[in-house]
């Protein structure tokens, strides 16, 4: 009798929170299909929808250029923190290589606010001929994303049973070959969370993205709206269109991975 | 001779074998671990040094290292009334906003826990603004926020409530609640998930044992529930503290630290003495005493968390 009402009252504080929580894209799309009157008269729906703010916002800014270089780029430095992470993590906790100190210093490094590594990095890159190029921010977002992805793999190592690495190691496997061909098959669905979540981190990437490049050809998109927005002739349509338009890759990733995501996210804070 | 010994394999004498190892064998072990030095080196040993030659010296964006200046650059900023109050901001702001996060996203992960399929799908549906790029985030906000069309001040206006458009984002007080807004539609899911996760770890033979002996909901929760939880929310309230020390994106997007210099977070000041005045030596002074400020404020935080998680052991 009263399993009823409770089940009642809990979905009842659970429809404002989900209405909380889908309002800004609701609005987003809404706003992409309004006319610049109709942006105006502050209603939450358009009255006349149109499409036409889409293609206006490719042609005003380059956006499909910003989405092909966020992409480019945030594909490879996923790759590359994984490719740097990986054998390292394995090494401190199975090998007992670097210890427990490496491994602190790792996390707490993460502690330090960006700002803390753009000047310097500028320089970095300046010196180095990489200011402004996509090679640029791949390698700092490969390198900077490390210690997220370490925080994220090594509770999928520390619970992987260590008896099957041990039955590898006396038929003589070396530790190589243990990791590419035991742990990395066993640990994959906490490898390819691991993976999204660094690679959308460099997709969302902002204050690197728009201190080290300049020109349209290097422009994340995060930068590239950002500039939209600074524009003058600010159309809210368009910008609304823009910026669904950037955010559709990685919902689409979200919606196809979310249950790799969850998982990766919550065994990192669980341990 | 193996060069490697896995952890719990073998007996002692199996590591005494690669510390007598050949050099070799030692330079292939510490193959394994150079990535990651590699990648601290770069993104945390060399900005550190470096920092620190910036900041005692006369530098600009264009010409750094030039002349020795000694303590010049701290006096500076230590005189400098509007980044140390963007200083005090950024904190007061990361410690309340993340509080009023943790709080929110444990209401959250609780109610989700009760509805038990429904809430691993909703838990599912909110990673969504996690995701969401924090300059779209900052966009989507303005666009709510917005005096001409904007969604708040058309309800406003349609529900009678007010006649006049309000330019929230051009006000101190409301400026900085759009920033919390905004904020906390990011990442109250982020805490979500990981209340989420924490709960599930609570064995159900746990709450059932305390429904026999007869306690009630709330009981329930206060002694049983938070307890089992206090290191895990520990833990997600550092992580949410020192992501909240990063605060730049949604100042740039939402108020570009204005009016004035309201919200301008100390993130925020640093970038732009850097990167539009070319001040990089003062910048750097700037960023070696923020980042002090934070390791002291953050202290109490961590020791706290130590504290819960020796508990667990």
């Amino acid at each position: 009798m009263r399993l009823v009402p409770r089940h009642l009252w809990l979905s009842l504080a659970t429809a404002p929170i989900v209405g909380f929580f889908a309002l800004p894209f609701l609005y987003l799309l809404a706003v992409s299909l309004k006319t610049k009157d109709d942006v105006l008269n502050g209603h939450f729906w358009p009255t006349a929808p149109t499409l036409a703010n889409w293609p206006a916002a490719f042609e005003a800014a380059n956006i499909l250029g910003f989405i092909v270089n966020s992409v480019i780029v945030s594909l490879l430095a996923g790759s590359l923190t994984i490719a740097l992470t990986l054998p390292s993590a394995y090494a401190m906790l199975r090998l007992k290589i670097g210890g427990r100190w490496l491994s602190d210093v790792t996390l707490s490094s993460y502690m330090a606010p960006p700002i803390v590594a753009l000047i310097p990095l500028f320089f970095l890159l300046k010196a180095s001929g990489l200011l402004d190029t996509r090679t640029g921010l791949v390698l700092i977002y490969g390198f900077a994303n490390v210690p997220v992805a370490f925080w994220l793999l090594t509770p999928f190592l520390r619970r992987m049973p260590i008896e099957i690495e041990q039955a590898a190691a006396i038929d003589g496997a070396g530790p190589l070959r243990i990791l590419l061909q035991i742990v990395v098959p066993i640990i994959a669905p906490g490898i390819v969370a691991t993976f999204i979540i660094v690679t959308m981190l460099a997709y969302n990437e902002f204050l690197f993205a728009s201190a080290f490049t300049f020109s349209d050809a290097t422009r994340t998109l995060p930068v590239g709206i950002s500039l939209f927005q600074g524009d003058r002739l600010v159309n809210f349509g368009q910008m609304a269109a823009a910026s669904l338009a950037g955010i559709a890759p990685v919902y689409l990733i979200a919606l196809f991975m979310q249950r790799y995501l969850v998982s990766g996210l919550a065994h990192g804070a669980v341990k | 001779m193996t060069v490697f010994t896995l952890d719990a394999l073998g007996p002692d004498a199996n590591r005494k074998t690669w510390r007598r190892g050949t050099l070799s064998a030692r330079f292939g072990r510490a193959l394994w671990i150079v990535p990651v030095v590699l990648a601290l080196a770069v993104t945390t040993f060399y900005p550190t040094v470096f920092l620190l030659g910036l900041a005692f010296s006369k530098s600009t964006l264009g010409k750094p290292f030039r002349g020795f200046v000694g303590i010049k650059h701290f006096a500076t900023v230590l005189q400098d009334p509007v980044f140390l109050s963007a200083i005090g901001r950024s904190v007061a702001y990361a410690f309340s906003t993340s509080l009023l996060q943790l709080a929110f996203g444990f209401l959250i992960a609780l109610l989700f826990t009760s509805l038990l399929k429904g809430g691993r799908f909703l838990t599912s549906l909110v990673l969504l603004p996690l995701m969401t790029p924090p300059v779209m985030v900052g966009i989507a906000w303005k666009l709510i926020f917005a005096p001409a069309g904007g969604l708040l001040n058309g309800t406003l206006i349609n529900a009678g409530m007010i006649s006049q458009p309000i330019w929230f984002l051009g006000h101190p007080l409301f400026a900085w609640l759009a920033i919390a807004v905004a904020d906390l539609w990011q990442w109250t899911p982020f805490i979500v998930i990981l209340c989420f996760a924490a709960l599930s770890t609570i064995p159900e033979g746990v709450r059932e044992a305390a429904l026999v002996d007869g306690a009630n909901g709330w009981q329930r929760f206060w002694h049983i529930t938070l307890p089992l939880v206090a290191a895990p929310l520990s833990s997600i309230y550092l992580l949410k503290l020192i992501l909240s020390l990063k605060l730049f994106d949604l100042v740039y997007i939402l108020t570009f630290g204005g009016p004035g210099f309201a919200t301008t977070s100390a993130g925020f000041s640093i970038y732009r003495r850097a990167i539009e005045q070319f001040d990089v030596g003062r910048a750097a002074a700037e960023t070696i005493i923020y980042a002090l400020v934070i390791g002291l404020a953050t202290l109490p935080v961590v020791r706290l968390h130590q504290h819960f998680e020796r508990r667990e052991l």
